[in-house]
């Protein structure tokens, strides 16, 4: 259990005297100090959350690939209700029946994206599939079935798919052009550049190696890995920091507050960036915590934290995923809160 | 000769990258840090996802070539873009696969450690049916012999007054590393879903024959009597030691459900 380095560096955190500035306008309870960070956690954590994530990731963008090569763009339009409420709707219901990690939707919803389905549509689907998918609500009866199962499964769906509901029709309110990079939003016809596997490069079958299919296939493979991989890299990398580094026990004198619970759940989940069927394990034996808190924390993480923001930057604008993120956060907190404050 | 060579370093960085991540993976499994980092469940995928990523750094190269005539390669700074990119995901990940250590340190369990102003015990999270299992097997074990149990065992009966009724002095064989916290001396295990960013430790309070020289977060194996106290209604398990001694390093060293 001995590290192989030993740089870590122990010295108050700037969350440290922010918290207890915080804790004295409140009047209250004082919370335990940090430990400090240690570098070579870090980099654990940070190796373990990539060689996780990357396996996910790789089976999205093979998944992507065969969208790309065998399903035609107008059967996907076909499929798809006219209208956009109804198309948020089958988002919704889409995201219950076919679970998809975080990690591995953003190569399948660009691809999606690009095969004509709306933005709105596919982005509430992949918003809806980490969230309200049945592993998701398993893991949550599972980890809470010493603490009324039921109540927390029916108050996180319930919850999550009010959020989801409430952002779905302010997505259905955008434009594409609004919400999505421009790398991602369709070129038609398509352009060289965006079949080749590498960015940086236009590239060409090697002469008497025209595949077709299979070329475009592992063209779209290639190019979506390592398109989202980037944006991987940096979300495990700032989710590795935080989840190693962070004191949880510094929410813990606010987590049974019924005003500050809630946002204490909120700031954890984005703290901590965890996979929703794993998010009710941990959560579930943080005793500090009141049933407000514990479902914010469920309901907010899945939709977005720091390790989802920079995954959601690799397809949508900073600004949309700066008000995507908002909205998701603020819609969280007044739904936990109302129920927080229920007599 | 600059751009061709720019041209060139640009077509091989995409199979050099995947390559680097699939022997990464590779090296994980093989040495064994596989065990640090992931649950048993996902091991497999790294292996398979390391698999394909060689064969797609093969097709890459087979299959393709970079136009040479009609499309020039990027400007010189989005070439340099490019290269900043591709070193992006390649350092960060080679860097961490060399200085990870085995296992979460001291600082990580005291930030990661739930608080309980009562007690200051970690609540045992709902386990699968392996650890009921485990409890079962330890209820029905031959109650005049040691009873090897984890310390997730001990924490689990601790929840269950019927359990702590049957376990309640009975002489008990655990595994675990020694934290010194507050005053309290106690056995711990990291219990981890899927991976090490979501253990959490998980522990059990030691009191009576705990002396020697031992260093925190060191490997310990007690032998002792069980007991289940309880403080304004939260039950800490506790081992009143008889014998301790030092083992290596379990085999897997993270508890997973």
């Amino acid at each position: 259990m001995v590290s192989r380095f030993s740089f870590g560096a122990t010295r108050p955190a700037f969350s440290d005297n922010l918290l207890t500035v915080f804790f004295a306008a409140f009047d209250l309870p004082t919370a335990p100090a940090s430990a400090g960070i240690s570098w070579p956690d870090v980099a654990l954590s940070f190796f373990a959350i990539v060689m996780e994530g990357a396996p996910f990731l790789l089976l999205g963008a093979i998944v992507s690939g065969l969208v790309d090569v065998f399903l035609p763009a107008g059967l996907i339009k076909d499929w798809l209700p006219r209208s956009k409420t109804q198309g948020i709707f089958a988002a919704l219901g889409a995201g219950l029946i076919f679970p998809l990690c975080e990690c591995g939707a953003m190569p399948i919803v660009q691809r999606l994206i690009r095969k004509g389905v709306p933005p709105a549509v596919a982005t509430t689907y992949m918003l809806a599939a980490p969230a309200l998918n049945p592993l998701a609500m398993f893991s949550t009866w599972l980890a809470f079935r010493n603490q009324d199962p039921w109540l927390m499964v029916l108050l996180r769906f319930g919850f999550s798919l009010a959020v989801l509901i409430f952002i779905g029709f302010w997505l259905a309110r955008l434009r594409p052009d609004q919400m999505l990079r421009a790398e991602t939003i369709t070129g038609s016809p398509r352009q060289a550049r965006e079949l080749s596997p590498n960015p940086g490069l236009v590239l060409t079958p090697r002469p008497g190696l025209s595949l077709g299919g299979l070329q475009q296939f592992t063209g779209a493979v290639i190019r979506d890995f390592t398109g989202v991989l980037l944006f991987l890299v940096i979300g495990a990398a700032v989710a590795a920091i935080f989840s190693t580094g962070f004191n949880r026990n510094l929410l813990a004198p606010i987590g049974q507050s019924a005003f500050l619970g809630p946002l204490a759940g909120i700031l954890l989940a984005q703290l901590l960036c965890l996979c929703s069927t794993t998010d009710a394990f941990i959560i579930a034996a943080f005793a500090p915590f009141s049933v407000p808190a514990k479902i914010a924390f469920l309901v907010a993480g899945p939709i977005i934290d720091l390790k989802l923001y920079w995954l959601y930057r690799s397809a949508y604008q900073a600004r949309f995923v700066h008000a995507l993120w908002f909205r998701a956060l603020v819609a969280t907190f007044l739904l936990t809160l109302l129920y927080s404050l229920q007599p | 000769m600059i751009e061709r060579l720019a041209r060139q370093i640009s077509f091989f960085a995409p199979a050099a990258v995947m390559s680097a991540w699939g022997v990464v993976m590779l090296h994980t499994i093989a040495s064994g840090h596989i065990k640090d980092l992931l649950s048993p469940m996902f091991r497999s995928y790294v292996l398979a996802a390391s698999l394909l990523l060689f064969a797609l750094s093969i097709v890459y190269l087979v299959l393709y070539q970079p136009v040479q005539e009609s499309a020039p390669a990027l400007a010189p700074a989005g070439r340099l873009r490019q290269l900043g990119r591709w070193i992006m995901l390649l350092l960060p990940v080679v860097l961490a696969a060399a200085l990870s250590p085995s296992a979460l340190g001291n600082k990580t369990l005291q930030n990661r450690s739930s608080f309980d102003p009562t007690t200051g015990v970690t609540p045992m999270p709902s386990m699968g049916s392996t650890s009921q299992a485990d409890v079962k097997a330890a209820l029905a074990a031959d109650p005049n012999q040691p009873v090897p149990v984890e310390v997730t065992d001990l924490v689990t009966i601790s929840q269950t007054p019927a359990q702590i009724q049957s376990f309640e002095g009975r002489k008990v064989n655990v595994v675990g590393f020694i934290v010194n916290e507050g005053g309290r001396t106690k056995l711990v295990r990291w219990i981890m879903w899927c991976c090490a960013a979501d253990a959490v430790p998980v522990s059990i309070e030691l009191s009576g024959n705990t002396a020697g020289d031992w260093k925190d977060t060191q490997w310990l194996q007690i032998t002792g009597t069980a007991h289940f106290p309880s403080t304004l209604g939260h039950v800490t398990p506790h081992v009143d030691v008889d014998t301790i001694q030092p083992v290596k390093e379990p085999d897997e060293p993270y508890l997973s459900p």
